[in-house]
């Protein structure tokens, strides 16, 4: 496949996200630049202004009204999608490096990082889906993990019931987020998790990690039902929602960081992984730094991957991808 | 006047000079596959005209979508793409090269390329290790160019003690190594050159000094003599390190004399009470200890 390579950015990559359709895809980077790309033939669509820091994370609503980013500036911001105007700035003690919207689109999760004496925090703010109206300033709770680990990713469960929380240490927490009350915790990783993704109903989710794993839990009981463990530190894992049972992730480590490299160019490699027998099937190389987020396309058909050299490459699978059959 | 009328008829070498130029233009056309071809003329980095050709497929792909997708494809540019036209900038998007995504059940298990090449050598020094190589620097089982100890200073006198133990011995390797193998031998510790094993303060190297006492000049050869014939004339008397015929620069022509080398200085000894004034080519040669200047 040719993967088309959008060159929006001139630092690093630090999420992408499809829309439901997928017909859009929004990337940020650390150079405080959110773009938004037609994802079928790579045409930038247009770029939203106005953080003033590295721009660590984004989501965007159901109906592509709405989107909303986090960033080192303390703030996270509502914007207009289609015209790029910024609605409104929620204004935090720490950086911004998790946001999601929940299912209904009418509230949103934010984990602040932890520094200078601010423990970090899952704050959930509420939205208006309006776009003319006013949005509230006031967080409908703020969720702190009482001294432990920060939380570093979290995300929304099935129905809006409760928040997954990922943390610095390799632990996993479970929050009823309308008492405020910590439910589950589990300790899978052994070092910090970097991503966490939910399948299409969100009933399970994949976390990626630095121990060089990736897991399946259940979003409930929180049982660890698959493991993936590859030779590279992990920062991103993703699901395939159609057509394949595959898991993609990424990773790798910086050049700073190896001691002992092939002299290959372009060789951090996204690895596809059977999703139910945890076998790697392939691996798709290209990019010339780590990879830093990978999303799968909502109709299955294609991915997109982040990466630390700046680049976004889209690709579209080939016939031969759909044909695959694992011989077991 | 008629003489002017022949002459704007008849065509001027200018002319047909610009001719060559138009025939260098730009070609669109479609062939017979229906591919666009786009033949072009440029001057590539050398200042050589090239002829570049260009065909294109153009493929028509219809895809249904949702409503909602179809009306955002209507919308305006907005932010850095302001103002721009439809379509995508070639300054932020472009397309990579072909990847193939080569999905196996297995795939953990296929050796890469670099996996082979790492087998091929393993197979290869296991092949050679049962030949007993040897390096001459370190004394480990590979090929001395290929020791990783091959850019220190130190290796270069314990190769001349091995060779000199190779010589002596005249087995294809000495068992283990000289026994004055000396003080830090080994990658790591840089030893000065005074301190080396073996060295005199004066900073003459032992090798050398074995060499010229080991050494013979021999004089009064004829012309057509080789350093061939020298070496087969001396070595009955014992191993040869070395062998100079002094040659003329320019007709390369012999001199008139040469130097031998032997590994012990006995040997020297017999070779020249045996060789001094023995008949050689219809000359008589003389044969005495070289002496150093």
């Amino acid at each position: 496949m040719r993967p088309i390579l959008l060159q929006g950015h001139t630092r690093s990559l630090t999420q992408i996200k499809y829309n439901r359709e997928g017909d859009l895809l929004f990337s940020v980077s650390k150079d405080k630049i959110v773009n938004v790309w037609y994802s079928h033939n790579g045409e930038r669509l247009g770029s939203y202004a106005g953080h003033q820091g590295a721009v660590w994370t984004v989501d965007v609503n159901s109906t592509s009204t709405m989107a909303i980013t986090g960033s080192a500036d303390n703030t996270a911001k509502l914007w207009n999608v289609q015209t790029g105007k910024c609605l409104k700035t929620w204004e935090f003690k720490t950086a911004v490096k998790r946001i999601e919207f929940n299912e209904d689109d009418d509230m949103a999760l934010c984990v602040t990082e932890e520094r200078m004496g601010f423990p970090g925090t899952v704050t959930v703010i509420s939205i208006n889906p309006d776009l003319e109206a006013a949005q509230s300033d006031e967080p409908v709770v703020t969720i702190v993990n009482d001294g432990g680990p920060k939380a570093v990713v979290a995300g929304w469960t099935y129905l809006n019931k409760f928040i997954i929380c990922g943390h610095v240490d390799g632990s996993i927490t479970q929050w009823d987020w309308k008492a405020n009350e910590k439910l589950n915790t589990i300790k899978p990783h052994s070092e910090s998790l970097t991503d966490i993704q939910f399948s299409t109903d969100r009933s399970y989710f994949i976390t990626s990690s630095k121990d060089k794993s990736a897991k399946i839990f259940d979003t409930i009981t929180l049982d660890e039902l698959k493991k993936y463990e590859t030779d590279t530190p992990l920062n991103s894992a993703s699901i395939t929602p159609k057509f394949q049972e595959f898991v993609i992730v990424g990773g790798g480590q910086d050049a700073m960081n190896v001691t002992t490299t092939s002299a290959r160019a372009g060789k951090f490699e996204c690895r596809f992984w059977h999703k139910i027998l945890e076998e790697e099937c392939g691996r798709v190389r290209g990019h010339f730094g780590p990879i830093n987020t990978i999303a799968v396309h909502p109709d299955g058909k294609g991915f997109s991957s982040g990466g630390e050299d700046g680049y976004v490459r889209v690709h579209t699978f080939d016939s031969d991808y759909f044909k695959f059959k694992s011989d077991h | 006047m008629p003489a002017d009328t022949l002459a704007s008829t008849k065509p001027s070498w200018a002319d047909e000079v610009e001719e060559e130029e138009d025939a260098f233009q730009t070609q669109v056309y479609t062939d017979e596959n229906g591919l666009k071809v786009i033949v072009e003329y440029r001057d590539n980095d050398d200042g050589k005209k090239v002829k570049v050709t260009r065909k294109i497929r153009t493929k028509l792909v219809t895809e249904y979508v949702n409503k909602a997708v179809a009306e955002r494809k209507k919308w305006a540019k907005f932010g850095e793409e302001k103002g721009n036209k439809p379509g995508p900038d070639l300054s932020t998007t472009t397309i990579g090269e072909n990847i193939p995504l080569k999905l196996s059940s297995s795939y953990a298990k296929t050796p890469t390329a670099e996996q082979q090449v790492d087998e091929q050598e393993v197979k290869m020094r296991a092949a050679l290790k049962s030949k007993n190589i040897m390096c001459r620097i370190c004394k480990g089982e590979h090929f001395t160019s290929k020791c990783p100890y091959k850019d220190t200073l130190q290796p270069l006198d314990e190769i001349a003690a091995s060779l000199e133990g190779v010589k002596n011995e005249g087995s294809s390797r000495p068992e283990s190594p000289e026994p004055s193998g000396g003080s830090g031998m080994g990658p790591n510790k840089y030893i000065a050159p005074h301190l080396r094993k073996g060295a005199t303060a004066v900073g003459e190297s032992p090798r050398e000094k074995r060499d010229d006492s080991a050494t013979l000049r021999v004089t009064n050869l004829s012309e057509d003599v080789t350093e061939n014939d020298i070496y087969e004339l001396f070595r009955r008397f014992g191993q040869i390190s070395r062998v100079y015929l002094a040659r003329d620069r320019e007709t390369g022509v012999c001199k008139g004399f040469a130097f031998v080398s032997f590994g012990m200085k006995e040997e020297a000894e017999r070779a020249q009470q045996a060789v001094n004034g023995l008949g050689y080519d219809s000359l008589i040669l003389r044969v005495e200890f070289a002496r150093s200047s």
